[in-house]
């Protein structure tokens, strides 16, 4: 118990501050007088008091936090404020059962976009608000996770990335510098997604529908206010405003950061991981317009490139809008998206996935491989920009990439077993382990995941947590270990 | 040229060598009187000069081999065999192709047992024998493969076994050494077919399917001399004593040959890898039998055992050999069959796939980073058998095993670019990468590869040889490196 007190107790301030995250749905309620105003005053009540009680009950045991406490503070953290960003959806729909409620919320804040609700276009304005809020709040809590915290705790070879946060950090303990660097990348994320809000309305949609989907891209989560997703304002302005922010929002924001602070984009230079994104993003739009073409699925070149290219970012860099039925294209082609989107986003990014620069370290190591086998007795060093990357971090990586392949595995055959048709089964698990939000098959772009069991919605919303929380965070806290003194 | 030569002068020996091995069918197409005679006449003839051409050019150039020539050698004999394998079936068959034919021989020759010919039960005995001393001839190429070669290549943390040979081995020289050690397992090997071909016979085959049967289950290739495979026979004691072999056949010869030496069982006691081996094939056949007895596929739970254990068995250690239409079960079933092959085979046997010995490593260095992650300082070295792994062998395996899956992802977006659905092309990859033979759906127990384009036949037959040669033998080819000094 007193092992676990101090983490209820931050996670009682977590929860205090969370219930402020409802004062813009209720604002923007009571602004359009949607009616749907009172749940969220119970939803900030019941969160706020909660918040309290956990206060109170664990005032006592308060200390500094340790290393092990970061994981279990960030599980609670990541699988509790669902419960509570969960209410307004309940309340408001009374026919929706809790299962689907958490997984609504789950979907929300670890920035997927996956949706068991459909009728979007006339659910009230704030509800969408809402749930694009917590793709934005998740997304803010993504950016600390992956920059601050993550290495810190040394999950999956992030370690590699301390260097590149702006200020050095001690090992031991959790909080420290964090406040500061993560004051940083809000800022800059907050600034960039005012700008993408005032682009989309200049493009043409309705303030409320530019907040909505300017939340949704900037945190690559996804969830729209139409059921037709971007479909339904047909528009190429629009959809080049999108992918102008999807790409910006896939790159590290501490390398955003940096530009920021130094004023000048020497930063992007130095980052490793863009021209790898960029690079295979290039030449996987122009492959996948030519097999469209080719297949004649689409007749004209620019059609073609349109929606190949719309997709191809929007799904590699699991944001998950779509514009049309693209389950309906020979299947290479939303394979070939599903597959990009387990690695193209950046490592300090909003995206899920193994993040590119796992992707390159594999690419490295396994060629490092093949040079021993024609030197034996040769160091070779892998190396990151101009960096050589220590053996540890490398191994950390590779386990990283097994667990991660292990569990899309693991996860698929559950799946499978419960009923669900392969395909299904593996492009849900894949689309949830990278939050990118829709599958293909039964959970393809065009329907939700409301066609599953309440046994396969829970495995849903344990995947998109697992990816999230990359892995090793999530399972660390459920072995035996964890738990022993 | 200088460095080729030496290494065709002893690929015209094994050639040389191998046209020898047709005089077997030759010989049963004289005394059945069959249609084929002509066809192994001309392919003895024609191989015999090919293989003494090479040798007497090559001689000039003698000169022992260093340990890079052993990767060109080892893929010039698995691509170039097989080539001059296809002979009597296209003098026989000419309008079968050389495509098809290629297919059929390689698939022999790595024991995976895929093939695109029907109605077999009309084939002349001659030829039936022919694929089946291939698949036989494959397995004994894979026991020094795995035993003897791979290791002294170090492909794929492969050194790791050079610990369980007999005898001593110097990392420079390629011969020494292997002869003496190939000898001993082809005895062993030999001598358990004999034990075979007698059960089977006592068990109610002829003399003919009993032997061919016997080269198929101990080279855990798959081919059958009739088109319902085993099925064929409806015989639960067939079924058993395939079982059996086909058990024994996946651990690793080694073993055997040190039970047999010293007239104890203690020796797979001491196996990390038969508790692993036996264990998962004995949890899954119950498991995957109430599965499938659930699902009301079969009225009883025995004949569900019955079928279950057969093809389960057979799929899992990469034999092949199919007694019912697996495909129409709950795809969950065959799915985790498929799961199977990639892991059960051991080291040192005919089966194909990761091996079970990397597997237990991969999921032992999985554990051991979540232990990391509580505590970074600790040391915890990776045990198989009560010994530490040294970390770089844990570092090769890893490189091996993303490589793996990095290999199967690509080939199965390759065969959906080409047009085959999803099921199929990424079954038909995951059967030929292991070796073991049937994929699912159009690639399935109840038809053939026949129906597959021409393109996708040339990318399984790659598919297969990848997976024999262990991946980094080929990959190594493809390196600037390799051909540099």
């Amino acid at each position: 118990m007193s092992q676990i007190l101090p983490v209820v107790h931050i996670l009682s301030k977590v929860l205090m501050l969370f219930s402020a995250a409802f004062l813009l749905p209720l604002a923007i309620s009571l602004g359009l007088a949607d009616g749907a105003y009172r749940v969220y005053d119970e939803a900030i009540v019941a969160t706020f008091v909660s918040g309290v009680v956990l206060w109170l009950f664990s005032r006592r045991g308060k200390r500094e936090l340790q290393t092990r406490d970061g994981f279990l503070l960030v599980v609670m953290i990541w699988a509790i404020l669902p419960l509570y960003s969960a209410i307004p959806l309940l309340a408001y729909l009374p026919d929706l059962s809790f299962t689907d409620a958490y997984f609504e919320a789950v979907s929300g804040l670890t920035a997927t976009g996956a949706t068991v609700l459909s009728g979007l276009d006339s659910l009230p304005p704030s509800i969408n608000v809402w749930r694009t809020e917590m793709h934005w709040i998740g997304g803010m809590g993504v950016i600390v996770l992956v920059v601050a915290v993550l290495p810190m705790l040394g999950v999956g070879g992030r370690q590699l990335f301390k260097a590149e946060t702006p200020t050095p950090m001690k090992d031991s303990k959790l909080t420290p510098r964090m406040a500061e660097t993560a004051k940083g990348l809000w800022l800059v994320y907050a600034i960039i997604t005012v700008f993408c809000i005032l682009a989309l309305w200049a493009g043409g949609m309705s303030w409320v529908d530019a907040l909505v989907h300017a939340f949704s891209v900037m945190s690559l989560g996804g969830m729209s206010s139409h059921d037709a997703s971007l479909g339904y304002f047909d528009s190429a302005t629009l959809e080049i405003i999108v992918m102008v922010f999807a790409l910006i929002a896939g790159i590290s924001f501490s390398t955003h950061f940096m530009a920021f602070r130094m004023r000048n984009l020497q930063a992007y230079r130095f980052d490793t991981e863009i021209r790898w994104t960029f690079g295979v993003l290039g030449a996987s739009i122009l492959g996948l317009t030519a097999y469209l073409l080719y297949k004649g699925f689409y007749l004209d070149f620019p059609e073609a490139l349109r929606f190949a290219s719309f997709h191809t970012i929007s799904v590699a860099l699991t944001l998950g809008f779509s514009t049309t039925d693209y389950n309906a294209w020979p299947f290479f082609a939303p394979l070939f998206m599903l597959f990009l989107s387990s690695f193209i986003a950046g490592s300090g990014s909003t995206g899920g996935g193994i993040k590119m620069l796992r992707a390159v370290l594999l690419y490295k190591q396994v060629y490092r491989e093949l040079i021993k086998l024609v030197h034996p007795s040769a160091a070779v060093h892998t190396k990151l920009g101009a960096q050589s990357v220590p053996n540890k971090i490398t191994y950390a990586v590779l386990a990283f990439l097994f667990i991660y392949v292990a569990s899309i595995i693991t996860l698929s055959f559950i799946l499978a077993a419960s009923g669900l048709d392969v395909f299904t089964a593996f492009t849900a698990v894949v689309a949830m382990v990278n939050n990118t939000g829709p599958g293909l098959g039964q959970v393809g772009p065009t329907s939700t995941y409301a066609v599953l069991t309440d046994f396969q919605i829970w495995v849903c919303s344990f995947a998109m947590l697992l990816g999230r929380l990359e892995f090793f965070t999530l399972l660390v806290v459920l072995t035996p270990v964890f738990w022993r003194k | 040229m200088q460095r080729l030569a030496p290494i065709l002068h002893v690929l015209g020996l094994v050639i040389l060598i191998f046209s020898f091995t047709m005089l077997a069918p030759l010989l049963t197409a004289l005394f059945a009187q069959d249609a084929a005679q002509f066809a192994f006449d001309e392919s003895f003839a024609v191989t015999l000069i090919a293989g003494f051409a090479l040798w007497l050019v090559g001689r000039r150039w003698r000169r022992e081999l260093k340990v890079r020539d052993g990767f060109l050698l080892v893929l010039l004999v698995w691509t170039g065999l097989p080539a001059f394998a296809t002979l009597p079936f296209l003098i026989y068959a000419p309008q079968m192709g050389f495509t098809d034919a290629y297919f059929e021989t390689i698939s022999a020759l790595t024991t995976t047992g895929a093939t695109v010919m029907s109605g077999l039960d009309a084939l002349p005995p001659s030829l039936n024998l022919w694929r089946h001393l291939l698949n036989w001839l494959g397995g004994m190429g894979i026991i020094v493969l795995a035993v003897a070669i791979l290791p002294l290549l170090g492909v794929g943390g492969r050194q790791l076994l050079k610990a369980e040979l007999p005898g001593p081995i110097k990392d420079s020289k390629l011969t020494p050494r292997i002869a003496d050690t190939a000898k001993l397992l082809w005895a062993m090997y030999a001598a358990l077919t004999a034990l075979c071909v007698l059960a089977l016979k006592w068990a109610g085959m002829s003399w003919f399917d009993a032997v061919c049967h016997a080269f198929a289950a101990l080279s855990l290739g798959g081919f059958s001399t009739h088109d319902s495979s085993v099925g064929y026979f409806d015989s639960p004691l067939i079924e058993a004593v395939l079982i059996v072999f086909m058990l024994l056949a996946a651990l690793n010869f080694v073993t055997h040959f040190l039970a047999f030496r010293q007239r104890s069982l203690a020796a797979y006691r001491h196996d990390p890898e038969v508790r692993g081996v036996l264990g998962l094939v004995l949890a899954s056949c119950l498991g995957i039998s109430l599965y499938v007895w659930q699902a009301g596929v079969y009225p009883e739970f025995l004949t569900a055992l019955r079928y279950v254990s057969f093809n389960l068995v057979s799929i899992a250690t990469d034999c092949g050999f199919a007694s019912t239409d697996f495909n129409s079960w709950p795809m969950f079933a065959p799915m985790w069959m498929l799961f199977l092959s990639c892991v059960t085979a051991s080291s040192g046997s005919t089966g194909g796939g990761l091996k079970m010995i990397r597997a237990v490593l991969m999921v032992r260095q999985g554990v051991r980073e979540l232990e990391h992650q509580l505590h970074p300082a600790a040391r915890l070295p990776v045990k198989i058998g009560g010994h530490a792994v040294p970390n770089q062998i844990v570092f090769a395996i890893q490189a091996f095993v993303m490589m793996y899956i990095a290999t199967v992802v690509t080939m199965t977006l390759v065969l959906l670019a080409s047009g085959l659905d999803f099921i199929s092309a990424f079954s038909a990859v995951i059967a030929c990468i292991n070796n073991a033979g049937p994929g699912l759906n159009e690639v399935g127990p109840g038809t053939n590869y026949a129906g597959l384009s021409d393109f996708q036949t040339w990318a399984l037959a790659f598919t297969m040889l990848l997976g024999r040669l262990e991946l980094f033998t080929v990959f190594v080819l493809f390196t600037r490196a390799f051909w540099r000094g």
